[in-house]
């Protein structure tokens, strides 16, 4: 009899059902979204991070051991070893720089280069000295080679010609050594890293680039923030307005509940009623409204941050979502079940 | 008679309209704030991205003889007379040379720290490492006088020198200040006042680098086109945008002895992180935007379902449906304005308090947000109103009535 009254409650109200439906699976689409997006976005904006190259160098008033690039890897790091000489080139002393630019990967990907980033690359300001363009052979003494590529960074790399490690590390008598090594570690794990590799090459120095940690740290503090008062601005209000939304549907019910008391029915029981047909619902939205908001969530991923179409399953978002659904559809109902024991039947039938 | 139907049915069942008001209020409220926030935190960010220092390098042109070249210190200041001189946050004029310390040769750099200079204007302004560099992290204080400096870790470390440490330079006794660690080259210099280390190497009036901070957009595809190729409606949309290239090519402009490159591992990063992060609180602000709608929508959809029985009672005594539908679209516009001002006033003060709990100032609102909000929050008010009135004036008043009782 019970379950008859419940079922048939949510058949001839389909219309009003419905809006509360989708009023409750908005606001549970919504918080499932936000949810997922913060639960990422530390991660997604440190990864943004990664194209300032190094956070980490190792230098040494010596030369630094070659393994040290492995150990960098092995710890999840992208690691490249640099080799510095002097070179001659038209009777003029030039800076080189040996690092070979298809293995640093990220550490390089700041770089502009003009032409191709392999072989030998030549710094903008001593191309502008030496009047030197693509494809002229550089009359380097040691070394000739023929230049593939113009580099400006802003930095150091203008002042110089890059040629492959090897090349450079022979010229400065390396073997098995770097004279630096670069590092990008990720920025949540860098000192963690710095400490192990000191303990490893304990002769060596690790510095971190401050500028480039500390900016990561708090650009990703800051945006951390703002999007968390951001939900939590946005949750409150949905739920807020949905609720009252909410409770208007079950107010407008009091000529039902006039019948059913007049019929004899115990006013807990009428509540039992409102609240279990509250409950299904609510759930239904919340499930539907997670489902959409992972769509949401993975369409945003996929046109901020270029990311591939991802649905993640998170149980710890399920359940959140699920229950901020319960509590607003939970709360409307006694607000409005509350009314139940004041409605005199006779009144209300007669049409006040 | 009209303004008296509209009048009394806002005074009949306040509570109803009072939610109705809430609703759009809150929908209000979101959108205004979002789109507040959204709106600034490029903006806001940048400025954090500034901590990275110096995006732009001036180094003098290189001469054909190789011989080491100068830019002259007083033409420096030259470059705040470019267009987009209000978004050169800062400045740094340096000079490296080499010293002997404790018998080893130590590079010296002497720049501006926190220096007053002249404009081409006139104007009387300060600039330095201070403002260049705010992430430099100093055990001990900036220099402030001529006779001290500050000592990068590792030489501190290799000479053994402390905060309050003596050192001797080109034959002067220099106070350490502060031991200064950025993990940069700076880590293996003594850093001085400029004019000093000028006028210790005879090298009065010369600096061999100027790093510089600027404010600057995202660069985009437009952005990396040559100058020298740009039709010149392509060279103005170009100058007047703050693309890092178009800073350094006015910069070469005023300064004609002179490189000005981007420093691309901080320039071109700076436009990556700045691109995604608006992108992100944008997508947000639109969903939250959608969401906001909706709950005006649905919550306009429910009055005007309730209220069937009062159309049908009007649709009875006579009135006309363009009659009946002007009544409510007259109520619905009061409720909207009310509660659009008060969700308007509300989203005003949350994105201010977002703004000043993550970046500790205010955030600029654009004015014509404020009447923006109201008209959205109207029309989607009406817009939820429509179809349920609709279908209610073409449904027979006489069903609508016998269902009603």
């Amino acid at each position: 009899m019970y379950w008859v009254f419940v079922k048939q409650a949510m058949r001839l109200r389909a219309r009003r059902l419905l809006l509360a439906f989708s009023a409750l699976a908005v606001a549970a689409a919504l918080a499932t979204a936000l949810f997922s997006i913060y639960s990422d976005v530390e991660r997604r904006v440190r990864a943004e991070f990664s194209t300032y190259g190094a956070n980490l160098l190792i230098t040494s008033r010596t030369t630094v051991p070659l393994s040290a690039v492995e150990t960098a890897r092995k710890l999840g790091a992208v690691a490249a070893p640099f080799a510095f000489a002097t070179g001659t080139l038209m009777s003029q002393p030039v800076s080189l720089a040996g690092v070979d630019l298809q293995t640093a990967g990220e550490l390089t990907k700041f770089w502009h280069v003009e032409g191709s980033r392999e072989g030998c690359l030549i710094g903008v300001n001593v191309a502008q000295r030496f009047h030197l363009q693509i494809g002229a052979i550089a009359p380097l003494e040691a070394i000739p080679c023929q230049i593939t590529g113009i580099v400006s960074t802003g930095a150091a790399e203008d002042n110089e010609l890059i040629l492959p490690f090897s090349q450079v590390a022979k010229l400065a008598n390396l073997t098995n050594a770097a004279n630096l090594i670069q590092i990008r570690a990720p920025g949540d794990r860098l000192e963690s890293i710095r400490a192990s590799l000191q303990s490893s090459y304990p002769t060596t120095e690790i510095r971190i680039v401050e500028a480039i940690a500390e900016t990561e740290t708090s650009v990703v503090r800051k945006i951390r923030v703002a999007l968390f008062l951001l939900l939590a601005v946005i949750l409150v209000i949905t739920t807020m307005s949905v609720s009252s939304n909410f409770s208007e549907l079950v107010m407008e019910r009091s000529r039902e509940i006039g019948i059913l008391k007049a019929i004899g029915a115990a006013e807990r029981k009428i509540a039992s009623l409102f609240v279990t047909e509250s409950i299904l619902l609510a759930l239904a939205s919340a499930l539907a409204g997670y489902f959409a908001g992972l769509f949401l969530a993975g369409w945003i991923g996929q046109s901020v941050f270029a990311a591939p179409f991802t649905i993640h399953i998170q149980f710890p978002v399920l359940a959140a979502a699920t229950a901020l659904t319960l509590a607003v559809a939970l709360a409307a109902t006694a607000l409005a079940a509350s009314s139940i024991w004041r409605i005199q039947p006779s009144r209300i039938l007669r049409g006040e | 008679m009209f303004f008296r139907f509209v009048a009394e049915s806002l005074r009949r069942s306040p509570r109803r309209k009072a939610m109705t008001v809430l609703a759009i209020a809150m929908g209000t409220a979101i959108a205004t704030a979002m789109l507040g926030v959204v709106l600034d935190i490029g903006d806001k960010i940048n400025l954090e991205l500034q901590s990275l220092g110096a995006n732009i390098l001036i180094t003098p042109k290189p001469t054909p003889n190789n011989a080491r070249a100068f830019l002259p210190e007083s033409q420096i200041p030259k470059i705040k007379s470019i267009f987009w001189q209000l978004n050169l946050t800062g400045f740094m004029p340096s000079l490296t040379e080499t010293a002997q310390a404790s018998g080893s040769p130590v590079a010296v750099r002497g720049v501006w720290f926190n220096r007053e200079y002249r404009t081409p204007d006139g104007r009387v302004l300060r600039t330095g490492a201070q403002a260049v560099n705010p992430s430099w992290r100093i055990d001990g204080r900036w220099v402030l006088k001529s006779n001290e400096c500050l000592a990068g870790v590792t030489l501190a470390n290799r000479l053994n020198l402390k905060k309050g440490s003596q050192l001797t330079l080109f034959g002067e006794t220099f106070l350490v200040t502060g031991i200064l660690k950025t993990g940069a080259d700076e880590d293996d210099q003594i850093l001085i006042e400029l004019a000093t280390l000028q006028h210790l190497t005879g090298h009065v009036g010369d600096v061999d680098s100027v790093q510089v901070a600027a404010l600057t957009k995202p660069e985009d595809d437009f952005a990396r086109k040559d100058p020298a190729r740009m039709s010149s409606q392509e060279l103005e949309r170009w100058s007047c945008t703050n693309y890092v290239r178009s800073i350094t090519h006015q910069i070469e402009g005023v300064l004609p002895m002179a490189n000005a490159r981007p420093v691309w591992r901080v320039a071109e990063s700076e436009g990556r992180v700045l691109s995604k992060i608006s992108g992100l609180m944008l997508l947000i602000a639109i969903a939250a935007l959608a969401a906001a709608a909706l709950t005006v929508w649905s919550v306009m959809a429910t009055t005007m379902l309730e209220r069937r029985g009062e159309i049908a009672i009007m649709q009875a005594t006579g009135g006309t449906d363009r009659m009946i539908a002007s009544l409510f679209g007259a109520e619905i516009v009061v409720l909207a304005l009310l509660g659009g001002t008060i969700g308007v006033l509300a989203g005003l003060q949350l994105a201010h308090w977002v703004g000043n709990t993550v970046f500790r100032t205010g955030i600029e609102i654009p004015t014509i947000l404020a009447p923006l909000s109201l008209l959205i929050a109207m029309t989607i008010a009406l817009a939820g109103a429509y179809p349920p009135l609709r279908k209610s004036l073409l449904r027979e008043p006489a069903i609508a009535l016998r269902e009603r009782v």
